[in-house]
């Protein structure tokens, strides 16, 4: 399986004539074939402008990202993405929806169908597949967004706060959902959050991003073995990495505020 | 998506289905056929008194024919000329699907490149909001100087006054296509056209068609105005014959068979617009009616 | 995409553009208008030349000035007036769901139909006189106004208005203090629509009973082929016309900021 992620250097900077602003300083990572990677920090921080650029979806002002060796340069068939909002096209049916990226690439539709039917039922949305997304709630919304990312076998899965408009059980839910997918079809993946708590609870790895400038601060390897369940929730190590990461967001966050006042 | 207007009262008095039961379901089944009744009884019978306050009241007063004549009379006008009065509307129609054919065709084209070429839309935009808002029937005299008083001056009128609305209706419309989702189209690798095609024009359709609605009635209004001042053929020709001589009941006659075709070709869009609506499953059909 | 510093356009460089193209390509046409004029030798008849029109403007402007003046002041009347009606009617027919029922499928058949041709029925009925251009123009003006309020005055957000029962406001005091606020902007776009309207109205009142105005004078001018005179005409009815359409525009902003302050 491919799908190894080499971050190296990279900038992205935003020149409007007035301000110059850099919403990405230099951020360097790599990710191995099959990690969860939970890219954590607080709004504004550059960390789905970051998510873009991996994704081929806008270019970098410098340093280069190399997928399975290759630069990036622009979207890839082999990444599958997900936003916070799920962005169905209304007028298409849910098993419509999940086929589109398949019509769009051309590949055979029948081949894929199956698999659409089955990513349809392992999301727990038997039945629905006639239904147009107005018909569905917000979080059985994002579900399809999932099989639609999924549909075509990407090795990796780019994910932008996908369950950030979701109401907190549906969040909960869709947390628990994902993991039961990761464990059945293990990818490379990229989740962007500002939750502490999603971010430990999903990933291999939590890369800690602040604003001003956006850098990584940290790179923390989360203690849990796959699969996982709601228990850990409860576990004594869970809530220290979750006091550890909130204590690198906020101490990040106040040298640059005294720098202000100053 | 479509909104419905439910009527004040009914949305600030409490619900009856409060008061429990399942009395309180029928009752609330009843009350929307009454509402749903009341929605078509009231305006027929607006319409009835309306025509025969009209009817008496024109032979009570025994006012002049040359003002007013009774409805039975622009009947009976209707009925006598018929076939005179069906000849007569079929220049108008024609002309009216043509030049609006053609500002179709076109104003879809021209909308189209705009949206393509973000240069072109900032040089030509501005001209096509300002030709919009002129009263262009001024220019009708114009388009006769050009092309004399045959039927090419009428088209060019109606193609003129349809073709503005389709423009701005279309760029408007391709321009709200959502952006995630264009975004998430190019993610998977869709071409610049396929993007177009699978995800801005089908978000652009509502405002198309209420932009064709309007470009409808535009091009009818064309084409009488233009028949006003060729005075040729057509039942605008007809109206401002039958002025002259005084025939109140023809002129009444012709105006109501050419606000029936400007109805019945409205309704056609509009039906146009509801089938693919039912295509698309989703409701397309623009707020207004 | 490859990278590279992502620069994006200056604000400067970019009004440049919003501004330049269009005036550039006014004037490059004006220029090819010109040039295609004189070097193909067209009659003036058939298309005068934009030097041609502004001479007119130097000799018979002071006609075009009153007869404007004459067209605009009528189609300004009626535009006001069919505001007022149009608010009163969108006020009734909002307020009374009874009356809503009963006149809103005529409305809307009024609006769908191509009412120019009642026109010649106006200058019927009421003569050639200025009553029948402003009645006409009244009657096409009205509807936009009309339709438009009452769309904005039943898409009052429920919500509020729920709030307005729960504090036992009254039908009244709810259609006032949230329903006519909230229909502001479907009135103003309404009367946009009434401002083109209104004097298109006048100009085609002028066509069918011309005794007066601009329509009146570029109908006189066709007829001594002075075509020169008619796109001068023209551009005054234009401008008119856009002088008319700021009211509503400007009307809006300021309500705007006097309201929402």
């Amino acid at each position: 399986m491919a799908g190894y992620i080499h971050v190296d250097h990279v900038k992205k900077i935003y020149d409007s004539g007035k301000d110059v602003v850099e919403a990405v300083s230099g951020v360097s990572f790599v990710a191995n074939k099959g990690e969860f990677i939970a890219i954590l920090g607080p709004s504004g921080c550059g960390k789905s402008t970051l998510l873009m650029m991996c994704g081929g979806l806008e270019p970098t002002s410098a340093g280069t990202i190399t997928i399975d060796g290759q630069e990036v340069t622009g979207p890839r068939a082999n990444i599958g993405v997900m936003f916070q909002d799920s962005t169905l096209l209304p007028w298409k049916t849910v098993l419509e929806n999940i086929l589109f990226p398949v019509k769009i690439q051309r590949r055979p539709l029948a081949a894929y169908r199956e698999r659409a039917l089955e990513l349809i039922e392992m999301v727990g949305l038997h039945g629905f597949a006639d239904m147009k997304p107005h018909q569905l709630s917000g979080g059985m919304r994002q579900r399809v967004a999932i099989c639609r990312a999924l549909v075509t076998n990407p090795d990796i899965l780019l994910m932008d706060e996908p369950f950030s408009a979701l109401d907190a059980m549906t969040r909960d839910e869709m947390n628990d959902a994902l993991l039961d997918i990761w464990d059945r079809y293990p990818k490379t993946g990229l989740f962007v959050t500002h939750a502490i708590r999603e971010a430990v609870y999903l990933a291999d790895r939590v890369l800690v991003m602040t604003k001003r400038p956006a850098t990584l601060v940290a790179d923390i390897r989360i203690p849990f073995d796959r699969p996982r369940d709601p228990s850990i929730n409860n576990r004594a190590e869970f809530n220290d990495t979750c006091d550890q990461l909130r204590r690198l967001i906020e101490h990040k966050r106040t040298p640059w505020s005294e720098t202000k006042a100053a | 998506m479509k909104q419905t207007m439910a009527p004040l009262d009914l949305m600030l008095r409490p619900p009856i289905a409060d008061r429990g039961g399942r009395s309180a379901a029928l009752v609330l089944r009843g009350m929307k056929t009454v509402q749903f009744g009341r929605r078509i009884v009231l305006p027929c019978l607006l319409a009835a008194t309306l025509l025969c306050a009209w009817e008496f009241g024109t032979r009570l007063a025994h006012l002049s024919p040359l003002i007013i004549v009774p409805p039975s009379a622009v009947l009976s006008v209707l009925m006598a000329s018929y076939a005179i009065l069906m000849q007569q509307a079929v220049p108008t129609v024609v002309e009216t699907l043509i030049g609006f054919a053609l500002a179709a065709a076109i104003g879809i084209m021209l909308g189209t490149a705009l949206v393509l070429s973000r240069r072109v839309r900032q040089a030509l935009y501005p001209h096509v909001l300002t030709f919009q808002l002129i009263p262009k029937i001024a220019l009708a005299p114009l388009f006769i100087v050009w092309f004399g008083v045959g039927p090419t001056s009428r088209l060019s009128l109606a193609v003129f006054m349809a073709f503005f609305p389709v423009v701005i209706s279309t760029l408007t419309g391709l321009l709200s296509a959502d952006r995630n989702a264009m975004r998430m189209a190019r993610a998977m690798m869709a071409s610049p056209w396929q993007s177009f095609i699978s995800v801005r024009v089908p978000f652009a359709l509502p405002h198309i068609f209420a932009g064709l609605k309007v470009a409808v009635t535009m091009a009818m209004i064309g084409v009488i105005v233009g028949e006003f001042v060729t005075a040729q053929a057509g039942l605008g020709y007809i109206i401002m014959m039958a002025s002259s001589a005084g025939d109140t009941a023809l002129v009444l006659a012709a105006i109501i068979l050419l606000c029936g075709f400007g109805l019945l070709l409205y309704g056609a869009v509009a039906l146009a617009e509801w089938l693919i609506d039912r295509r698309m499953g989703v409701s397309i059909t623009s707020s207004e009616f | 995409m490859t990278t590279g510093p992502a620069i994006r356009h200056k604000p400067s460089s970019e009004t440049a553009y919003t501004l330049g193209l269009p005036i550039g390509l006014g004037v490059a046409v004006l220029i090819g208008w010109q040039l295609a004029v004189r070097l193909a030798g067209i009659s003036p008849v058939i298309l005068p030349a934009p030097s041609d029109i502004v001479q007119s403007f130097g000799g018979v402007g002071g006609e075009l000035l009153r007869q404007g003046w004459v067209t605009g002041f009528e189609a300004l009347f009626a535009f006001v007036l069919s505001c007022l009606f149009g608010v009163a009617a969108a006020l009734f027919l909002g307020f009374s769901t009874v009356a809503f029922e009963t006149f809103y499928p005529g409305l809307v058949v009024f609006q769908i139909i191509p009412k120019i041709a009642l026109a010649p029925l106006f200058t019927f009925w009421l003569g050639i006189a200025a009553t029948s251009r402003l009645s006409y123009a009244l009657f096409i003006s009205f509807f936009p106004v009309t339709l438009a309020t009452m769309t904005g005055l039943k898409r009052a957000d429920t919500n509020a208005l729920r709030l307005c029962h729960a504090l036992g406001a009254s039908r009244l005091q709810a259609f006032v203090a949230v329903q006519i606020p909230y229909a502001l902007p479907y009135f103003f776009s309404g009367a946009k629509v009434a401002a083109t309207m209104s004097i298109i109205g006048i100009v085609i009142g002028e066509f069918i009973s011309a005794n007066a105005g601009l329509g009146y004078y570029i109908l006189r001018a066709q007829s001594y082929s002075e075509t020169a005179h008619m796109f001068a005409a023209i551009l005054v009815l234009c401008g008119i016309g856009l002088l008319l359409y700021i009211i509503p525009v400007q009307a809006e902003r300021w309500v705007r900021r006097w309201w929402w302050d």
